[in-house]
């Protein structure tokens, strides 16, 4: 019951900070939109923002305006921007499991011997890695691929692109890239989903890989010294066993807690790997929305996909703070 | 005359009897010389920022500089000729540029994480103290603004005060990362508000202001500077993000590491080199940045184990 209470009240804060986003946002930018500018008895930004409100719920409100921009949302950007959510999601749980795996990997091979080579070797490496940028991680990676094995990629893994999309722009002309495959149906889809993302994956793990791992490792050192792991070696219990059945579990509660509060700064990653990669997913349609040309924005695509992004992230962080509520109990005793 | 006299007779007097404590800075200062990686990182850091700040007159050439002679276009480094990491497609020394744009970049880092700074802890205080519905009200919205990516924040601003200048990049990111301070000034100082200490300078008749500034805010400062340390690493890394898309301050506008790195790299290294830039163009800015980050981070580290020895370890 408490939890249910604790959920509603940050929903409904959520949705107030979704409102007060996008309203700010197309009130900035609502004086750049050609269209908008274009309407006869030009509606106020309230009504104009009302209009794109309404027009969420798939209504033909939007051509209350009459005009091809706002129709054109209702069509096909709101299925593309449907569909690069499905690819950012995509390349999101793939980073996040591989930071999960890899982070209890490197903690628990650390926490062997604190001070060891190997320690302080991984210790610095995780540092490198948080210390480089995604987007240039994935740059150089991407250029390592190029050197090795031209446009083709290394092995079954392509150079750029989700399956079945051919990778253009960034000022390529797409014969550059060897053709275009079918990206194939069923199982056959879902391995090519895999092939085309583990790079990109891999890349935007790294960096969290870094930060996070060093997170756990040193939780992991603490937990070790607790008294309950005196206990627990006194009664005889295997090495093996005190680092995975209980020291293990006690740092995840904060390991897990921490890297889901951690979601915006992962999110703002994923969009630099996502451009690099060009996986079209929310990265790619965000700065597609804001043309180099100034004065040109679509107010009402460009407000879907703001709020598209926020409510991903306002939902993680709900979301975390639920995990960190059933996890935690002194969070519990706090509300 | 005497008085003055008699009273630092007192001050020797207590001097000699009580036993040699040493204040917080000072502890903390000795922890700090004990980790030789952090020391190490902060002369890093130290010799970088120097040069930076010195770059108008280190600089071989002033930031627009070009080489108008055909032969110094997208030329590799050489130590013939004065361009010693090259230069880029229209005759621009890269060590130059490279130099102002680290200028420029420890420019807005170090501002802006200032001003990040003094406003998040006006605001963390201000919450702290007053307790209560602006409480609540103020950190829900640092909660939103610390927890929504800082990038799209960053280019939604970007994009609506183009042209970026330093100082308008400066700013945006002050009025954006205030909030990461003053969510950890807030955490501190609610948890610091009931210790008996501040419960005694409140009975001994001390002022809300005497608590706050010689009782609270102390305590509080070795969390503040190492929240300060990380707000600088975030410039960092958000700056050159949002210059790779092409937002923030562009290259003809001043040089920063980020548009260096950002500029060439977008219009196509590897496979889409379609300009023939070379990778000399930038290697050298992309070094700096990763040496600079991994600097801060350390720094930050190695300054939060030496400041808050008693809070657990991340």
């Amino acid at each position: 019951m408490q939890v249910a209470r604790f959920v509603v009240r940050r929903l409904a804060l959520g949705l107030l900070a979704l409102a007060g986003i996008t309203f700010a946002t197309f009130w900035l930018f609502e004086s750049q939109d050609p269209t908008l500018a274009q309407v006869e008895n030009h509606p106020s930004v309230l009504h104009a923002y009302w209009l794109w409100v309404k027009g969420l719920w798939g209504g033909p409100t939007f051509h209350l305006l009459t005009l091809p921009a706002p129709a054109r949302l209702n069509t096909t950007l709101s299925t593309s921007v449907l569909s690069a959510l499905g690819h950012t999601a995509v390349l999101l749980g793939y980073a996040l499991l591989l930071v999960v795996v890899f982070s209890v990997a490197v903690a628990v091979i650390a926490s062997r011997g604190r001070g060891t080579a190997v320690d302080i070797t991984m210790r610095s490496a995780s540092y490198v890695m948080w210390a480089a940028p995604a987007f240039l991680l994935a740059m150089l990676v991407q250029l390592f691929m190029f050197h090795v094995s031209g446009d083709r990629g290394i092995g079954p893994f392509p150079l750029a692109g989700w399956p079945g999309s051919c990778p253009g722009g960034l000022g390529i002309d797409s014969g550059v890239l060897a053709g275009c495959p079918s990206a194939g149906s069923g199982i056959r889809y879902g391995l090519n989903v895999m092939r085309y993302m583990t790079f990109p994956a891999v890349v935007l793990a790294l960096g969290f890989i870094g930060l996070h791992g060093r997170y756990l490792r040193s939780a992991l050192f603490e937990t070790l010294d607790a008294p309950f792991i005196t206990t627990a070696r006194a009664k005889g219990v295997s090495e093996r066993g005190i680092v995975f059945r209980h020291a293990l579990r006690a740092s995840l509660v904060t390991f897990v807690t921490v890297l889901l509060a951690d979601f915006g700064a992962i999110f703002g990653a994923a969009m630099a790997v996502d451009w690099v990669y060009q996986l079209n997913g929310l990265g790619t349609v965000f700065i597609s929305e804001f043309p180099t040309d100034f004065g040109s924005i679509n107010t009402y695509s460009l407000e879907l996909v703001i709020l598209i992004m926020g409510a991903c992230v306002i939902l993680a962080s709900v979301l975390s703070e639920i995990v960190a509520f059933w996890l935690d109990p002194r969070v519990r005793a706090e509300q | 005359m005497s008085g003055g006299v008699e009273a630092s007779a007192r001050r020797v007097a207590v001097e000699e009897e009580t036993v040699h404590a040493r204040g917080y800075w000072r502890q903390s200062l000795h922890r700090l010389a004990r980790q030789r990686v952090t020391l190490a990182a902060l002369g890093v850091l130290l010799v970088l920022f120097v040069v930076g700040a010195l770059a108008p007159q280190v600089a071989p050439h002033g930031w627009n500089w070009i080489d108008l002679s055909p032969h110094w276009r997208n030329h590799p480094p050489t130590f013939e000729g004065g361009h010693v990491l090259g230069t880029d497609n229209i005759g621009r020394d890269i060590l130059t540029r490279t130099l102002w744009g680290l200028h420029y970049t420890e420019q807005t880092a170090l501002i802006g994480a200032l001003f990040a700074t003094l406003l998040g802890v006006a605001v963390g205080a201000f919450a702290a103290l007053l307790g209560g519905w602006p409480d609540a009200t103020l950190m829900r919205i640092a909660d939103l603004v610390a927890g929504f990516p800082a990038i799209i924040l960053m280019i939604i601003a970007f994009e609506y005060f183009r042209p970026v200048s330093v100082w308008t990049a400066t700013f945006v990111f002050a009025l954006t990362l205030w909030t990461v301070v003053a969510r950890i000034t807030r955490a501190r100082l609610a948890a610091l508000a009931p210790e008996e200490f501040v419960q005694a300078a409140r009975s001994l008749g001390a002022t809300e202001s005497r608590v706050f500034f010689k009782h609270l805010l102390p305590n509080a400062a070795g969390t503040i500077v190492v929240a300060a340390t990380s707000v600088v690493g975030l410039i960092l890394l958000v700056e050159a993000t949002t210059e790779f898309f092409g937002y923030g301050i562009p290259s003809i506008e001043r040089p920063t590491l980020g548009n260096l790195i950002g500029e060439p790299t977008s219009s196509g290294i590897g496979a889409y080199n379609i300009v023939g830039l070379g990778w000399w163009v930038w290697v050298a800015p992309a070094v700096l940045l990763v040496v600079l980050l991994c600097c801060v981070n350390l720094v930050g580290d190695g300054l939060d184990a030496a400041l808050n020895p008693h809070t657990p370890r991340r």
